[in-house]
């Protein structure tokens, strides 16, 4: 009996619970549409995760960001489980097509400039590369600091991994598209991951979105030239690449004004507080 | 064997049974202490005024009269300082051009290290971001940052052949001769009367949401999201996974199909979690829809299908140790087979069933790769009960790997990481303890 007593008590409870669970569920369930989904690239994090702070003080609507790469940006927008895309490079012919074919059709809005930097360990006497020579770098032909006129010293070579948006546009504005990397390239999963790594290890080489760069790695001029708000705008620093949202057709309403942010105002203070750079 | 290798047998093996339970009580301290050390730093530490001015401002928290008096004691400090700086931006203009331009250089590196130390200065516009609207909120970063402001880093490459050693010029001597020397003694020495550091304990870290990425504020919003995606797991997988262990020991007979089952279960409970979490973007979000994006509810279902196994497997055994005699008494009574699993097996085994339940609400808890792609976001708001269908939540496991390699400013908000470590590893603790707790009370009122 007294077995039963505990049992039948439990199961009442949990009943109980389960019907509360339900109904508050249920009773509330269409205050829940108003959700901003952002899905995509780490480099545009800062911008996105900023973005959506200042929409939810100023509006009230929740606005979810997750950083898992500009990749995983355009296979949510295909699937149609976020409402933007965030994404350092543009969209590829094959996601254009996949999204197509699913009935998506998916919009570029440019949210700000970046200036891909490519960085070294403060210690590094080296304070300017050539294209070419960033180039052979990554292809593994030249492998000491040495034969770029610094010390005797292995260089470490980061790369992005293949989701990386980032990745996508160095290999575009750097190697070329079709080129191998080095086998010996270590591979990073995000901006702060590759600027952590090179700012422990001398003889690192890394690229980082302008916006990460800090005085715990040094900048290399490329070309002669450092990229800065200037060099950036006016295009003389050539690794530059613009910085996209990513929508299925024209947004309306709240997504339409959260992604017309980046042209008001306070978006453009926060896009240069962030160290990006408004177009 | 004789009698004296086998003492010596006997004793080496309990040398090595008392070695190695040593081995993991230091592993076990190695891993806890820096987590319990630097998580609490998160909650009690030592706060500014600028902590203090960022609490009534951003969570309308504190005392305002005496924030007033504090802010009016380090302004009288500060406004030294401020005048310092437009002192010599006048004698700048009066230099002759090649020595200004030297000048300004290195001046325009001590302003950006000035702000970073006490916040905006007079005359700065108004930042959008709440992170650069404070000075340093906690006082050993104030400490890091006052370093910063005195002394300049510089890399001595002289030797052409190795790389660069880093030494510190203090930013003073860079001014020498000018009205700006003195600001830098100014500041060293009255750092403590700008700033006003104060033990601080703050809970609202563990209620409040993030402010600005997690610069300031709580972790509300992740330990919520812990809790549904845990609580979730456990409302599909527990009563699910009891309902398989009833049929696997009481109506499946033994055979092929059954053996079957059980092994395609035992190696269901080996595989990655990682395994899961695509299993789970594919399944429940691609192709069921159970929401439109991430949701707590697709984390929940697929923690849900990760936890299952281990669940089926607690409550077969706990229900295999159910004395015989038990059942047969039942059986012997005239109870029906049902009402005797329902009212005698059931209760019986309900211990062991439960600390396998709860065990496995812990790790539900603590993972996630399963979360990644199902569930969890960086940014978001605290999320209610109506919203698991729709709308995907931060949570502390996923946040904790954010913080450690995405966020743009890692290295600034370590105490924040610690404290969601420490966060994540009490509430585990917490329910492993709580099931060894219920299955003491539950075993006693069985004995009773």
């Amino acid at each position: 009996m007294l077995y039963y007593v505990i049992q039948s008590n439990m199961i009442k409870k949990l009943l109980h619970l389960a019907a509360l669970l339900i109904f508050t569920a249920v009773g509330t369930a269409d205050a829940a549409t108003n959700t901003i989904v952002l899905e995509g690239s780490t480099t545009v994090g800062p911008l996105a995760k900023s973005f959506a702070t200042y929409f939810t003080k100023k509006y009230g609507v929740r606005v979810t960001v997750s950083e898992s790469g500009s990749g995983n940006g355009a296979k949510s927008l295909i699937n149609n489980t976020c409402t933007i895309a965030a994404m350092s490079r543009a969209m590829k012919e094959p996601e254009i097509a996949a999204a197509k074919k699913k009935g998506v059709n998916p919009l570029a809005h440019v949210v700000a400039l970046d200036g891909l930097s490519i960085v070294v360990h403060p210690g590094n006497p080296i304070s300017s590369l050539s294209k070419a020579q960033i180039s052979s770098i990554y292809r593994g032909t030249i492998t000491n600091w040495k034969e770029v006129g610094g010390p005797n010293a292995r260089i470490v070579v980061i790369q992005r991994e293949s989701n990386s948006g980032t990745q996508e546009s160095f290999k575009e504005l750097v190697t070329g598209k079709g080129v191998q990397i080095t086998g010996n390239a270590e591979t990073q999963s995000s901006n702060g991951a590759v600027k952590s790594r090179v700012s422990t290890t001398l003889s690192a080489i890394g690229y980082l979105g302008l916006g990460f760069v800090d005085h715990s790695v040094k900048t290399l001029a490329v070309n002669g030239i450092l990229p800065s708000v200037k060099t950036v705008k006016n295009g003389t620093y050539k690794v530059t690449r613009p910085l996209y949202f990513y929508t299925n057709g024209q947004p309306s309403g709240l997504v339409r004004q959260f992604i017309d942010l980046p042209r008001t105002a306070a978006g453009k203070s926060m896009i240069s507080e962030l160290g990006f750079i408004n177009q | 064997m004789n009698i004296g290798t086998r003492k010596i047998l006997d004793r080496s093996f309990t040398a090595l049974g008392i070695g190695s339970i040593v081995v993991m009580a230091i592993a076990l301290l190695i891993v806890l202490v820096p987590i319990i050390t630097n998580g609490i730093g998160a909650v009690f530490f030592t706060g500014t005024v600028e902590h203090r001015k960022m609490l009534i401002n951003e969570f309308k928290r504190g005392d305002t009269d005496k924030l007033a008096e504090e802010i009016a004691s380090s302004d009288r400090y500060r406004s030294t300082v401020y005048k310092m700086l437009t002192g010599f931006e006048a004698e700048l203009d009066r230099m002759p051009p090649e020595k200004k331009a030297e000048y300004k250089e290195k001046y325009s590196q001590v302003k950006p290290a000035l702000q970073a130390l006490l916040g905006p200065l007079p005359g700065d516009p108004e930042p959008m971001l709440t992170r650069f609207k404070y000075g340093q909120t906690r006082w050993e970063k104030a400490e890091e940052k006052l370093h910063d402001f005195l002394y300049e880093s510089k890399w001595d490459n002289s030797n052409p052949n190795v790389m660069s050693k880093e030494y510190f010029v203090s930013r003073a001597l860079g001014f020498e001769g000018t009205t700006l020397a003195q600001l830098f003694p100014y500041v060293k020495e009255n750092i403590d009367h700008m700033l006003l550091p104060e033990f601080t304990v703050y809970w609202g870290f563990i209620t409040d949401s993030s402010v600005d990425s997690h610069f300031f504020g709580g972790i509300w919003p992740e330990i919520q999201g812990t809790f549904f995606l845990a609580v979730g797991a456990m409302l599909f997988a527990f009563p699910l996974g009891v309902i398989a262990a009833v049929y696997f020991t009481e109506y499946a007979k033994p055979g092929f199909f059954n053996s079957m089952l059980r092994s395609a279960n035992s190696t269901l409970a080996g595989v990655p979690s990682i395994v899961f979490g695509m299993f789970g973007l594919a399944f429940f979000i691609n192709t069921l829809k159970v929401s439109e994006s991430k949701s707590v509810i697709a984390g929940a279902l697929t923690l849900a299908i990760m936890i299952l196994p281990t669940i089926i497997r607690a409550a077969e055994e706990a229900i295999l140790a159910v004395p015989k005699t038990y059942r047969e008494a039942s059986l012997s009574l005239g109870s029906t087979k049902w009402n005797t699993i329902a009212t005698v097996i059931l209760p019986a085994a309900l211990p062991g069933i439960l600390t396998g339940g709860v065990i496995s609400l812990g790790r539900a808890a603590g993972e996630t790769a399963p979360i990644i792609f199902t569930a969890a976001v960086s940014v978001g708001s605290a999320i209610g009960l109506a919203d698991v269908f729709s709308s995907p939540t931060p949570a502390l496991s996923w946040n904790i790997y954010n913080l450690a390699s995405e966020h743009e400013a890692a290295s600034q908000i370590r105490h924040v990481q610690y404290g969601m470590v420490l966060a994540l590893v009490s509430i585990v603790l917490l329910l492993n303890l709580s099931a060894i707790v219920l299955r003491a009370r539950i075993s006693k009122k069985l004995k009773g």
